[in-house]
């Protein structure tokens, strides 16, 4: 055991690989010789490779998600100023959207409650029901648009149907047939407008809370 | 890689929130990994883990973009594990030992009652026995071992993580080996 703390010091520097030739040359003739010091290199290099072993560990699910919670609340500023660096263009595109949608708006609010309806041909207007009727055996030649009632086709519509603030609703005598089971009647395309306006003008007002906050 | 982080690390500091969970992301196993050994119990393991990215996060500013991302963030999760080691110091001691082994005794036992392949029932017991005897080590010692031998890191690298001289890391891996390797004969 004399020799254990110059050999111990030499196993050390082989176990983290800076050894020199010399050295290697050195600690390589000795062990063959010393069991003690033999014995000491194998015990240490075994309990390296348990350690090694010893699988790796991964983080628990949701760890990013909890990690993400939990960091301080980014500012609207913060997050609008972000997008808008990253996606340049989405800048443009809200203010077209804005002025888009202003236009838009400020069609819908010079409206009344009345029911208005646009269209070449012979129509129904039930005010009551509030209800816009093509007869059956009536065409309308071009497009039609309703605003703020239902329409209710038993004729032909050649163009498109247009309907703010309103729906098609099933005629009386369709024998409980969808509408767009006779597609026959309606030629062009169909248009329900009031959940799309819904839906742009939550985001409007939203985007202009953001848009003022960023501006401030 | 390098490269990646430092964009997203830029990404960051710009304001994109939502770029830092790609930063945890690459290294939350990593990170959770070190706690998970300084403290050997899950718990506080993920406690730990959570605090160092948060802390990652807020100090952002500070840290320097020319040096090794995971060496900053390994130094706070190092430094935070060492903090709760302390901070519990007074019931710890090398009796309770066992206790910070419990979550890998736990999976064992679920483990056997599926009578896993032998070869695996093993492995956990090696796993147990590493995680028990490192819990063992003062932590000085442990938090050198985890970083080379469980990170594998290069002596150089756990030096800046410790902020330590190499030749002191060196003498700490030393021991921690010898303690180790005295525990392994004797058991
Ligand atoms: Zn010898």
């Amino acid at each position: 055991m004399a020799c254990k703390n110059e050999y111990s010091i030499l196993i050390h520097k082989y176990l983290d690989e800076e050894m020199t030739l010399l050295e290697k040359k050195k600690l390589e003739n000795h062990i063959i010789k010393c069991k003690d010091c033999e014995g000491h290199m194998r015990e240490l290099r075994k309990t390296v490779a348990i350690v090694q072993s010893a699988s790796h560990i991964e983080a628990p699910i949701n760890f990013t998600e909890s990690v993400m919670n939990k960091l301080p609340k980014e500012t609207n500023t913060n997050r609008w100023k972000t997008r808008l660096r990253k996606h340049p263009i989405l800048l443009t595109a809200a203010v077209f959207f804005l002025v888009f949608v202003m236009s838009i708006s400020s069609i819908w609010n010079d409206s009344t409650k009345e029911i208005v309806v646009k269209g070449d041909g012979h129509f129904i207007v039930d005010e009551e029901r509030r209800v816009v009727i093509i007869p059956e055996g009536e065409t309308i030649s071009g497009d039609i648009i309703v605003r703020n009632g239902n329409i209710e086709i038993e004729g032909e519509v050649l163009g498109d149907i247009t309907i703010i603030n309103g729906e098609i609703i099933k005629s009386d005598i369709s024998n409980g047939e969808n509408y767009l089971a006779s597609a026959g009647h309606v030629a062009g395309e169909i248009h329900e407008i009031n959940q799309v306006f819904d839906w742009l003008w939550y985001r409007v007002k939203a985007f202009f809370s953001d848009v003022i906050n960023f501006i401030n | 890689m390098d490269a990646v982080v430092k964009k997203i690390i830029k990404e960051v500091k710009k304001g994109d929130q939502q770029a830092f969970s790609e930063l945890v992301e690459l290294y939350k196993d990593k990170v959770y990994q070190v706690a998970y050994r300084m403290l050997g119990n899950s718990h506080e393991a993920q406690d730990i883990a959570q605090e160092a990215f948060l802390r990652a996060y807020t100090n952002l500013d500070s840290y320097d973009v020319n040096r090794k991302f995971s060496t900053w963030l390994f130094r706070i999760a190092t430094n935070l594990a060492i903090d709760r080691i302390r901070k519990k110091k007074p019931d710890f001691h090398l009796e309770d030992h066992v206790a910070g082994t419990e979550d890998l005794n736990y999976y064992s036992q679920i483990a056997t009652e599926e009578e896993l392949p032998e070869e695996q029932v093993v492995k956990f017991e090696m796993q147990e026995w590493v995680q028990k005897e490192i819990m063992m080590l003062p932590p000085k010692y442990r938090s050198a071992i985890i970083l080379k031998y469980m990170e594998d890191l290069s002596l150089k690298e756990i030096s800046e993580i410790l902020k330590l001289p190499v030749a002191t890391v060196k003498t700490r891996i030393h021991r921690g080996r010898e303690a180790l390797r005295k525990r392994l004969r004797d058991s």
